[in-house]
């Protein structure tokens, strides 16, 4: 049997969940056990071992009074001792920014070697091939580990969904030993950010351009819908209808969302310049010969704000559905 | 104060073509560029140095010989020396064996802190700046986006870091590693055009495998402890481009789509 | 005369409002597109003009040539202001723009004679608006269309993109109005054709503003048939294939109204969408429906002889929405303008060439082969590569386009970047027999090479300049080279 231990998730907790799904395509199904590894939360806003509980065996915690939850040195301490206690064949490591730090730390203890930011896994020829976007998504790398340690990744959050109800027995273990090294780094201050709208940081964005500059604004409802934001290309700002801080495009912003749907964008290389490593381009165009529609996945031709109502109209279809689905299971 | 800056010269993605017989991105012939969070990096450093008499810089890169002009261009700044780590045998070498390299060239050396960046272009990995702060027992912190020069000296250092809600303000002891991100918007100082053909050549030291004294089998692709078995193209240019209308059948194929990424939490 | 008295006496010219004196625009009137990143970037290092003018006739110009004649005033004559080459760069500590914004009429349009005349500072936009309403064209579509100006078009012998067909400006030209410094005006009058001596409209067509300032323009209109447009587009090995394409529909006599080759560089930035890093052969054929098919037939039967260097031929649809999208507005002048205040980097520089079919391929590949070899910035070039966009029956143009990071100060860019590229293209150029000004105008940044452009006959050009302009006032530095002037060089 294997045993794979993974690390929590320092964002939402209850993602901790997903990366099963990593184990699950390494291993197959129920034959490995499963750990998590969870701190107190980092801004001491209560117990975070609850969400896990029932999907995972073993739920090793560890306090506040033995290490600090940010204190990557005295976390990848503890790891390691763990590691010596329980022989883990996998450790799997969200790729959150303090995840990415004490991934390769802990790796570099155990001498093994480890994949950053994997996408995806297969096996092939028995052996487990872990594939993971290098050169900013223009290619993928299949990569094994060949180390005698356990087998070390950082998975990009959001990708790997676990699908399993959970209901398995969960054993809950406080470790207590205080690490001997311990980081330096002291947290100043906190500083909530105001909801600062740079089109950079979305996930998401809902672009407009020339076939949309009556209604533009309709295009907010998508968004709202999608979670994402509103960007434009250089038709829409030179018209005055959006900011500049949120073009698209080489004398605007370059962006690199997972999803881009470009609303009547013809998509002039001085607009695709500014879309790099998009994981999904959906087009939205009359002209289903626009150049844009070449880089598109989806391709839709017709109008684009007439799309805009339907396709939100259809989210938020779901959305209720899925609701009505909640509120009957409590 | 000493301040070494690791930097890595990487191909700029960019400008990658596709090759559409053989289905590959042609490696070849592409254009070198600084890691754009390295330049942030070194830019700061220079900031850095700019507010105090006594500090030097070193620039140091791991990569083939041919990163000597992206160096020298590095050292028409305001830089002190620059060391390239190259050695055919290093040649493949992955995170693991990246900084084990960089960490016995940087005992030799004394530093009060490194500078590098967050994210490379190429691998985006960032494993090698965590990597050295483990070898080299120090602490290390990735994102940064913003440095105190203020309150910045060979005892200490304090500097912000941006997360998706917050901005978190730290302090880290020195020496230890700050990484660089692109974000931080800490831009290179222009070559002065007196500069542009100035020879710098004698700030340069390679630095190999003779002096590193390596086995052959710890480093390289041998010595890796990840190897990639292939790889192969999710391109931009070869989308499945299926094209629907806008009606129901349509709208259902794009909703299936989003649902099928993952783009649609409940 | 100092600086002060100038203006009250050009104020008492002609009116207070005809004179501007603000400073953004002085500025902006110090140069041109050349340096145009140190101009967004504030760097600019030549003086600002004292005034721009606009005069409401020709007689008002008349009267500021004689004023700046008299008192030695530099005068850069000015009419749509999308100059690339520095014609429009000021180099003198007093200097007056005169601006064509009021010549602004319509004089008249005679669809019976197909001809049309303007005055200098209407946009060739408008007049080929009215044209249409009369079923008719210019023939002349540059991609600064929508901005350029006649009077700028034919003082600087301007090319449009259709021009395989229509020709440059200077077959358009009918007759014109042109002012000299001494204030005499001369009129060349309009007829079909005629044997009365040289050809003195070729003194004013392509003068950039040394000789004489144009006030008025008669030019051309043709039959326009949108209906019958076709269009043809291929990829092709490498230049030299595209190249022996476009020839063979030349010299078999025919004209379509686009024909061009893309080096793959060059095709990747319009043709992302599906040139697949191959160069890219197109094709627009236009005007009345036989001659259309007779000309598509000859395309096809070239593209059949040299089969073995095409790789594939493309939807004819892609090429009839690049054309769709191809020109410029001053929206994308402004643009361009904002995004190199933020950014190190902008959207590229030019050089254009011309020589005969044979000489062509071998610039090309010797500009390219120099470039990788000796530039020393090669590895700031994002982009290099270019097209042959112009064809005649004895040969073809070549469109040098190139690109780069910017890595020194924007004040440095020219002579860092783009300057040693141009001497570089230049040279070859020059070296081979070929132009090395086949439609921008030499400017101010390509005069260190007037003399070897025109060998011996530059003695003719230097004899016009002393005859028509001895005081030098007009446009100091531009086509003539002029050893004051050599500090703004590099």
């Amino acid at each position: 049997m294997k045993r794979t231990l993974i690390f929590q998730d320092t964002e939402q907790i209850e993602h901790s969940i997903d990366l099963l799904a990593v184990a699950e395509k390494m291993y197959g199904e129920e034959s490995f056990e499963s750990y998590a590894f969870v701190t107190d939360s980092i801004d001491s806003s209560g117990n975070s071992v609850g969400p896990l509980s029932g999907f995972f065996q073993k739920i090793i915690h560890v306090g506040r009074q033995v290490v600090e939850p940010n204190d990557q040195i005295g976390i990848c301490a503890v790891l390691a001792q763990l590691q010596k206690e329980y022989q883990f064949d996998s450790i799997l490591v969200p790729a959150t920014p303090f995840g990415r730090m004490v991934a390769p730390r802990l790796a570099k203890r155990l001498h093994t070697g480890i994949v950053a930011d994997i996408t995806d896994i297969r096996r092939q020829n028995g052996s487990v091939e872990i594939i993971r976007p290098a050169y900013s998504g223009r290619l993928m790398a299949a990569i094994v580990s060949r180390g005698s340690g356990p087998v070390m990744m950082s998975v990009r959050p959001g990708v790997f969904k676990y699908t399993g109800r959970g209901g398995v027995e969960t054993e809950l273990s406080e470790y207590t030993t205080p690490p001997e090294t311990r980081s330096s780094l002291k947290t100043l201050e906190v500083k909530k950010k105001q909801i600062f709208y740079d089109i950079r940081e979305s996930k998401v964005l809902i672009s407009g351009g020339g076939g949309v500059l009556r209604g533009f604004s309709g295009l907010q409802r998508l968004a709202d819908a999608l979670h994402g934001r509103v960007a434009a290309s250089r038709k829409i700002v030179d018209k005055g209808i959006a900011p500049r801080s949120i073009q698209v495009g080489q004398s605007g912003r370059t962006v690199s969302p997972r999803l881009y749907i470009a609303l009547g964008i013809n998509g002039a290389i001085q607009h695709v310049e500014g879309m790099k490593n998009i994981e999904s381009i959906i087009s939205v165009n009359t002209n289903r010969n626009a150049p844009i529609c070449s880089l598109s996945d989806i391709v839709v031709e017709g109008d684009a704000m007439e799309f805009v109502d339907k396709l939100t109209d259809r989210i938020e279809a779901f959305r209720s559905e899925a609701h009505a689905e909640q509120g009957a299971q409590q | 104060m000493n301040i070494i800056c690791v930097v890595k010269i990487v191909p700029d993605v960019d400008s990658f073509a596709y090759d559409y017989e053989h289905n590959t991105l042609i490696r070849e012939n592409i254009r070198m560029i600084l890691n754009p969070d390295d330049a942030c990096a070194l830019a700061c450093a220079l900031k850095v140095k700019a507010r105090r008499s006594d500090c030097s810089i070193e620039v140091l890169s791991m990569g083939p010989e041919s990163v000597r002009p992206h160096m020298e261009d590095l050292l028409r700044l305001d830089t002190d020396r620059g060391t390239i780590i190259s050695d055919p045998v290093y040649r493949g070498s992955d995170t693991y064996v990246t900084s084990r390299i960089l960490t016995r060239y940087l005992s030799t050396r004394s530093f009060d802190v490194l500078f590098t960046g967050s994210h490379a272009l190429d691998g985006d990995t960032s494993h090698v700046p965590a990597q050295l702060g483990e070898e080299l027992g120090l602490d290390q912190m990735s994102g940064i986006t913003s440095v105190d020069l203020e309150h910045f000296d060979t005892r200490r250092a304090v500097f912000d870091v941006e997360y998706e809600s917050s901005v978190v303000t730290w302090e880290m002891a020195l020496p230890g590693i700050l990484s660089l991100d692109r974000e931080s918007g800490y831009k290179l100082p222009y070559v002065k055009y007196e500069d542009f053909q100035k020879d710098v050549s004698g700030k340069v030291t390679v630095v190999g495998n003779r002096e590193l004294g390596f086995a052959p089998e710890e480093v390289g692709s041998r010595g890796s402890l990840t190897e990639v078995v292939r790889t192969y193209t999710q391109s931009f240019e070869t989308r499945e481009r299926n094209i629907v209308q806008n009606d129901e059948e349509g709208i259902e194929a794009v909703f299936n789509f989003l649902l099928e990424k993952g783009l649609l939490v409940k | 005369m100092n600086s002060e008295t100038i203006l009250e006496e050009v104020r008492k010219l002609l009116t207070p409002e005809q004179v501007n004196t603000d400073r953004e625009t002085l500025y902006d009137a110090s140069a041109d597109r050349y340096k145009k990143y140190a101009k967004a970037r504030g760097v600019l290092d030549v003086p600002m003009p004292l005034a721009i003018v606009y005069p409401n006739s020709t007689e008002e110009v008349s009267r500021l040539l004689q004023f700046c004649n008299e008192n030695r005033i530099n005068v850069i004559p000015r009419a749509g202001k999308t100059a690339t080459e520095g014609g429009l760069e000021n180099w003198k500590e007093q200097t007056l723009v005169i601006d064509a914004l009021n010549l602004n009429k319509i004089i008249k349009i005679d669809p019976y004679n197909m001809q049309a005349t303007v005055q200098a500072g209407v946009a060739l936009q408008e007049l080929e608006e009215e044209l249409r309403k009369e079923g008719c064209t210019t023939g002349h579509s540059p991609q600064s269309k929508p901005v350029a100006k006649l009077g700028g078009l034919v003082a600087t012998r301007s090319i449009g993109q259709l021009s395989t067909l229509y020709g440059g400006i200077e077959d358009m030209v009918v007759g014109l109005e042109c002012v000299f410094p001494d204030g005499h005006i001369s009129r060349i009058k309009n007829v079909s054709r005629r044997a009365g001596g040289p050809d003195i409209r070729h003194i004013a067509i392509g003068n950039e503003g040394t000789l004489c300032y144009i006030t008025e323009v008669t030019v051309k209109c043709f039959r326009f048939y949108p209906e019958n447009n076709r269009f043809y587009g291929y990829l092709v090995k490498d230049v030299e294939s595209g190249i022996k394409v476009l020839r063979e529909v030349m010299v078999n006599g025919f004209r379509p109204s686009v024909a061009r080759t893309y080096s793959e560089e060059d095709a990747a930035q319009h043709f992302y969408h599906f040139h697949k890093n191959k160069c890219v052969l197109l094709f627009m054929a236009e005007g009345p429906e036989g001659i259309v098919d007779a000309t598509c037939r000859a395309i096809e039967a070239a593209a059949e002889k040299f089969k073995d260097g095409i790789i594939e031929q493309v939807d004819s649809k892609y090429i009839e929405d690049w054309f769709n999208n191809l020109n410029w507005s001053q929206q994308d002048i402004d643009d361009e303008y904002e995004g190199m205040k933020e950014h190190d980097s902008h959207a590229g520089f030019t050089t254009e060439i011309s020589a005969d079919w044979e000489t062509i391929p071998k610039i090309y590949n010797s500009v390219i082969n120099r470039v990788r070899e000796e530039y020393p910035r090669a590895h700031d070039l994002t982009m290099l590569g270019g097209h042959s966009s112009h064809s005649y029956i004895n040969g073809t143009n070549m469109y040098f386009v190139y690109n780069y990071d910017i890595h020194c100060a924007p004040e440095d860019e020219m002579r860092v970047y783009h300057h040693p590229l141009q001497k570089l293209i230049v040279e070859e150029t020059l070296k081979f027999g070929g132009s090395m000004c086949h439609h921008h105008g030499i400017g101010k940044f390509r005069s260190e090479w007037t003399k070897d452009e025109h060998g011996s006959a530059y003695y003719m050009l230097e004899k016009l300049k002393e005859a028509f302009d001895p005081n030098g006032i007009m446009n100091f530095g531009t086509i003539f080279p002029q050893e004051e002037g050599r500090k703004y060089l590099t």
